[in-house]
């Protein structure tokens, strides 16, 4: 009997001791087996060739799949659109999202109110951002091309059907989503300046530019890397409002890396190609994402500094 | 430096010196906010319109005879399928996402367990590009014999939703002190119920504010819901994608439809005001 109870609290004291490694368990175990195998098996899959939908078998093929990538003029196109985006789309949004941030952090009645308006672009989903601008792109009975004819700006643009100007309607719905995302970071931590800080600054005589360049934006320093970073992952992302909008089209001339892939994936089977496309999309994104992590891990609030 | 000019030199700085200039601020948030906001407006409006006023030349901004119908005519034909699915899988990818991020985020914050290299690990799968770990998914799946049915789906929104409880929760439980929870283990508490009495309950707006942000993301989440589902299972981001991809576009009734689907999300922003600049970005700015 005696023994028995020694049993069961060492038992009990075991389980514990242990119980941290327990409560992490579950977690792990699910990331694990749902995330880490499916990479190992689609890592293997892009040295084969398998193509789901002729019917052949599958065969070893090393890195044919890879050297493919490198020739496929179809893969750098999209990798350039990428570049637009990041180049056009991204700054774009960063510099209105600024400027946002700037006139609207100040007080005044409302704010709140006016803030949340400026925030619903970013909470509503990407596809119904996509199913909004394709009815504002409408060539004969869109309000875009309405707005432009009464201004006598152009006779209506074909936003979605012409091969010049497909990329940048994207490329604008994407800003028209994202400058909130922007706007409410930057805005936060606008907000983390003391006023004092500025005082000073104004009574030793600064200009406003000065006080802008020598104050604001080193304070502002990290969380400006931070919220280009999680644009530039969110890059490669890009997938719904293309989908609703050009489908990649005319002729490629909107296709992005994630709709390339979903392509050569779920539309040629060509199951293969696609895992290989995957992982070099993988390899981009771990590289920001590394810099990302770093610069979390080393980050130390604003106001310690 | 008296108290009036410390006002004057914030007011010349915040640039309310002259009234033009505060003029010309709010003319410039105005112009923003019609931009931002007008489009959403107009499918707003467009769900309310009848079927000559969405295709007219010059447009017509607001619907003549507003009535319902268009919205009644959007659930029959798929959306309240759709929301109900996409309630169900946001639901339950919420929960689970929850219960396992939770205690996970709990160890991670109180036991240190696996350093930092653990829950950066966690926080990598969170930034993989969806189609890159969709395609093995797929494969897997079909081989399961489990494409197209929720289970499917609500698993594969948890394994990205996960990763971002884990990560927001750790933040929330770093900002408890532990002594309370301490205090409970020395009154016979074990660790489990001092975290599941003392340390939850304390941080129970973070929670909120994570399972919000988990649903929110499920719900508007659209590329698995692509490619995992065909007919059984059809979450409203793809009803609406299948009603634009048909023969004859229904415009009102696609807006009406994505109009009642963005009407939880917007509900939510509301709530999450307070929380969002930390659930956007990870943690890493906290607003």
């Amino acid at each position: 009997m005696k023994k028995t109870i020694t049993v069961k609290i060492t038992k009990g004291f075991k389980i514990e001791k242990h119980m941290p490694l327990l409560f992490i368990l579950p977690c792990v175990i699910i990331l694990l087996s749902v995330s880490v195998f499916p990479f190992i098996y689609s890592l293997l899959l892009s040295f084969n060739s398998w193509e789901m939908g002729s019917g052949l078998p599958r065969r070893f093929v090393a890195f044919a799949n890879y050297g493919r990538l490198f020739t496929d003029l179809r893969f750098w196109n999209s990798m350039l659109n990428m570049g637009k985006v990041l180049l056009f789309g991204v700054s774009s949004q960063f510099l209105i999202g600024f400027t946002l941030a700037m006139l609207l952090n100040r007080a005044f009645k409302a704010r709140n109110l006016i803030t949340t308006f400026f925030l619903l672009p970013l909470m509503i989903a990407p596809v119904v951002v996509g199913c909004n601008w394709k009815m504002i792109y409408h060539y004969s009975y869109g309000p875009l091309n309405y707005i432009l004819r009464v201004l006598r700006l152009s006779e209506g643009v074909n936003w979605l059907g012409s091969m010049k100007v497909a990329m940048p309607a994207i490329i604008i719905s994407d800003i028209w989503e994202w400058t909130p995302f922007m706007m409410i970071v930057l805005l936060a931590g606008l907000q983390t300046i003391s006023v004092e800080l500025y005082d000073a600054a104004r009574v030793d005589g600064a200009s406003r530019w000065q006080v802008f360049w020598y104050i604001t934006l080193p304070v502002l320093k990290p969380i400006i890397i931070i919220v280009l970073l999680i644009r530039g992952m969110d890059v490669f992302k890009l997938f719904d409002i293309v989908v609703l909008l050009t489908q990649g089209g005319p002729a490629g001339a909107s296709e992005t890396v994630s709709y390339f892939n979903y392509l050569t994936g779920f539309k040629y089977f060509n199951m293969g190609y696609a895992a290989a496309i995957a992982y070099i999309q993988l390899i981009v994104i771990i590289i920001v994402a590394n810099i990302f992590l770093r610069f979390l891990q080393e980050r130390k609030p604003e106001y310690e500094r | 430096m008296s108290d009036k000019e410390v006002t004057r030199i914030r007011r010349k700085w915040q640039g309310l010196s002259n009234d033009y200039a505060v003029i010309l601020i709010f003319i410039a948030i105005g112009l923003l906010l019609m931009l931002s906001f007008l489009p959403m407006l107009w499918m707003f409006m467009t769900g309310f319109k009848n079927k000559g006023e969405y295709f007219t030349y010059p447009p017509i901004f607001i619907p003549r005879n507003p009535d319902l119908s268009h919205f009644i005519r959007g659930l029959e034909i798929g959306g309240r399928k759709g929301i109900i699915d996409s309630f169900i899988v946001a639901a339950c990818s919420t929960l689970v996402s929850l219960a396992v991020g939770s205690i996970a985020a709990y160890s991670i914050a109180r036991f240190k367990i696996g350093g930092k290299h653990l829950a950066f690990w966690i926080l990598s799968i969170r930034m993989m590009p969806p189609i890159a770990s969709v395609l093995p998914l797929f494969l897997f799946y079909r081989f399961l014999r489990i494409l197209d049915t929720y289970g499917a789906l609500i698993m594969t929104n948890t394994i990205f939703n996960i990763p971002y409880a884990v990560w927001m929760l750790k933040g929330f439980f770093e900002e408890l002190s532990g002594e309370l929870e301490e205090a409970a283990m020395v009154d016979g508490c074990g660790r489990f119920g001092a975290f599941y009495r003392i340390a939850l309950p304390l941080v129970a707006p973070g929670l909120v504010a994570t399972a919000l942000f988990c649903f929110m993301f499920s719900w508007n989440e659209f590329l698995f819901a692509l490619i995992l589902t065909r007919a059984r299972v059809t979450p409203v981001t793809v009803v609406i994608t299948g009603m634009i991809g048909g023969h004859e576009i229904l415009w009102a009734e696609i807006s009406a439809v994505a109009s009642m689907a963005s009407i939880p999300v917007i509900v939510l922003s509301i709530f999450l005001q307070r929380y969002l600049v930390r659930g956007l970005t990870l943690g890493a700015v906290k607003g």
